[in-house]
């Protein structure tokens, strides 16, 4: 049986491979080996100092292939802008690493904190970022499942006393091995002492220490209202010691994501089409409401750009391959007076 | 709950050495939950001395799932209890029963998961080229594999059959950094030892 072509890229890929009698298990162990790189030696059972608030490494959570990681953050690299986003991510994963290479050689190794808040306007890529770290702890072995739990008040704040520590538990069981995503959390801290959002805050600290090893929580929402509300519950600024700031994009940075956009769908703006557009964002940005420097506009300007286009199209005769994948300077304008531009 | 995962060549004696681990530390009766390579689970209470006929045979390949059960072991003052694995021979080369492949590949699984790992060698047999039991290249990986990254030890097994003696020198000098603890599960020989290292790994 030939070995050589087979090139299983995970584990779980090896396991059928020899479930099926097409490797052995010595080939199994072999190719385990080049999955994995080094097999790395176990973490000791030590007597970790826990903190509140803090996520340990799991030692008994396998760190996955490193390799996976690095995808995960080329992905983040990706992103267009969020300089200082990528900065700090980047920062916390060399931190997972080297606390976990102490734990390997019994030096104390602090506990982590990795809950966050998030701070921007809407369709600044806080949720994007937060799927990627998701997926990025689990590749590291601080979270078993790496998924993403998004909720927002109504789904924590109940109706009545007692309702909202129940509904709260419920979503914090549902989250348990990803993270917690909390939309517009300062809404949580409005309202006074009477009001539930209170009842949710409290549901929630309590969680996190309950479940130190094996969930994180995202607070997320405007900047200035974020910031109030940290400020008026100084209980948590501890607890969520990572502190993001998601900036609006710039014009040229939008320039490049409805760039992007375009070419994913195999579109290009012919150059009336990509002067029309900047001029669009521009005067929107001006303006300075929240929605301006902000990537969902781009891309509901992007798709109805397009759906515009086929309209122009649709009931022309013999079209060029050209004619297909290019948007003109009327079909931005179009899309732009239907967007409210 | 931290689990010992026992693996090694088929007819290598792992049943039969869980049996007399779960008799050392003093149990009379044993729930088995034999966990299907598919997840299914079926557990079994089965008292100690009946289990022997039950469970091992003198022929290879009587294991073909995971089989689990609880012990309790003394740590300091308490009493931890700890996962202790019994697992499918691995062969050298593939299997033609779909089943016997799905419990390796099932005890490969769990080798990843396990936090302490018993390897157990047949020592009766380790020099006789050509058996089954026989020490092969695929005890070297798998000491190569789990060696490396749990709490590892390998296990002289048979030391009550004649021949025994030269199987453990054989071993010994085939993983001079390992440990080799030699045990017979007929005789009860070496459980002391397993148990304190199982212990101070858990």
């Amino acid at each position: 049986m030939a070995v050589g072509p087979l090139r299983p890229t995970s584990s779980a890929e090896i396991y059928e491979l020899l479930e099926r009698g097409e490797i052995s298990v010595s080939q199994a162990l072999g190719l385990f080996a080049q999955v994995e790189g080094e097999p790395p030696p176990a973490p000791r059972p030590q007597p970790a100092p826990r903190q509140t608030g803090a996520v340990a490494v799991r030692p008994e959570c396998e760190p996955g292939d490193s390799g996976r990681a690095e995808e995960v953050l080329r992905e983040l690299d990706q992103l267009v802008g969020l300089t200082e986003v990528k900065s700090l991510v980047h920062e916390i994963r060399a931190y997972i690493e080297i606390q976990r290479r102490r734990q390997r050689e019994n030096l104390l190794a602090e506990p982590m904190a990795l809950h966050m808040v998030f701070s921007g306007n809407p369709g600044t890529g806080k949720t994007t970022v937060a799927r990627l770290l998701a997926r990025l702890f689990k590749e590291l072995g601080v979270l078993q499942k790496g998924h993403l739990v998004e909720v927002e008040r109504a789904d924590l704040v109940g109706e009545y006393i007692g309702h909202t520590a129940q509904k709260t538990r419920e979503q914090i069981r549902r989250a348990l091995g990803g993270i917690l995503f909390v939309d517009e959390a300062y809404s949580l801290g409005r309202g006074g002492e009477k009001d539930f959002g209170r009842e949710a805050i409290d549901t929630l600290v309590r969680a996190m220490e309950e479940n130190r090893d094996n969930l994180v929580i995202i607070l997320a929402g405007y900047q200035r209202e974020m910031r109030q509300f940290m400020q008026l519950n100084p209980g948590l600024k501890s607890r969520f010691p990572i502190q993001l700031a998601f900036r609006d994009f710039t014009l040229d940075e939008l320039m490049l994501i409805a760039d992007q956009m375009l070419q994913k769908r195999q579109y290009r703006l012919c150059d009336d089409a990509r002067f029309e557009l900047a001029a669009q964002l521009k005067a929107r940005l001006a303006a300075g409401d929240d929605s301006a420097g902000n990537a969902r506009l781009v891309r509901n300007l992007v798709e109805r750009a397009v759906r515009r286009q086929a309209v122009r199209l649709v009931g022309q005769r013999d079209l060029r391959r050209e004619d297909l994948v290019l948007i003109t300077r009327d079909d931005i304008a179009a899309a732009a007076s239907g967007c409210g531009l | 709950m931290k689990s010992c995962l026992v693996i090694g060549k088929p007819n290598a004696g792992k049943t039969a050495f869980v049996l007399a681990f779960a008799a050392h530390v003093g149990l009379t009766s044993i729930s088995v939950r034999a966990i299907a390579p598919d997840g299914a689970v079926v557990t079994r209470t089965l008292a100690l001395a009946d289990a022997g006929r039950d469970l091992v045979a003198p022929s290879p390949h009587k294991t073909t799932c995971l089989q689990s059960l609880e012990i309790a072991l003394p740590v300091g003052k308490t009493r931890q209890t700890c996962e202790l694995l019994d697992s499918t021979g691995l062969s050298e080369r593939i299997h033609e029963s779909d089943a016997v492949r799905r419990g390796m590949a099932q005890t490969l699984r769990s080798l990843r998961g396990a936090a302490v790992v018993l390897h157990l060698i047949d020592a009766s047999r380790a020099d006789r080229a050509g058996a089954v039991e026989a020490l092969t290249d695929l005890d070297r990986e798998i000491a190569a594999y789990a060696g490396g990254r749990t709490a590892y030890a390998i296990l002289a097994s048979k030391m009550d059959l004649p021949g025994a003696g030269r199987g453990l020198q054989l071993i010994r000098q085939t993983f001079p950094r390992q440990r080799v603890i030699p045990i017979s599960a007929v005789k009860g020989w070496g459980m002391k030892e397993v148990r304190a290292f199982v212990v101070r790994a858990i």
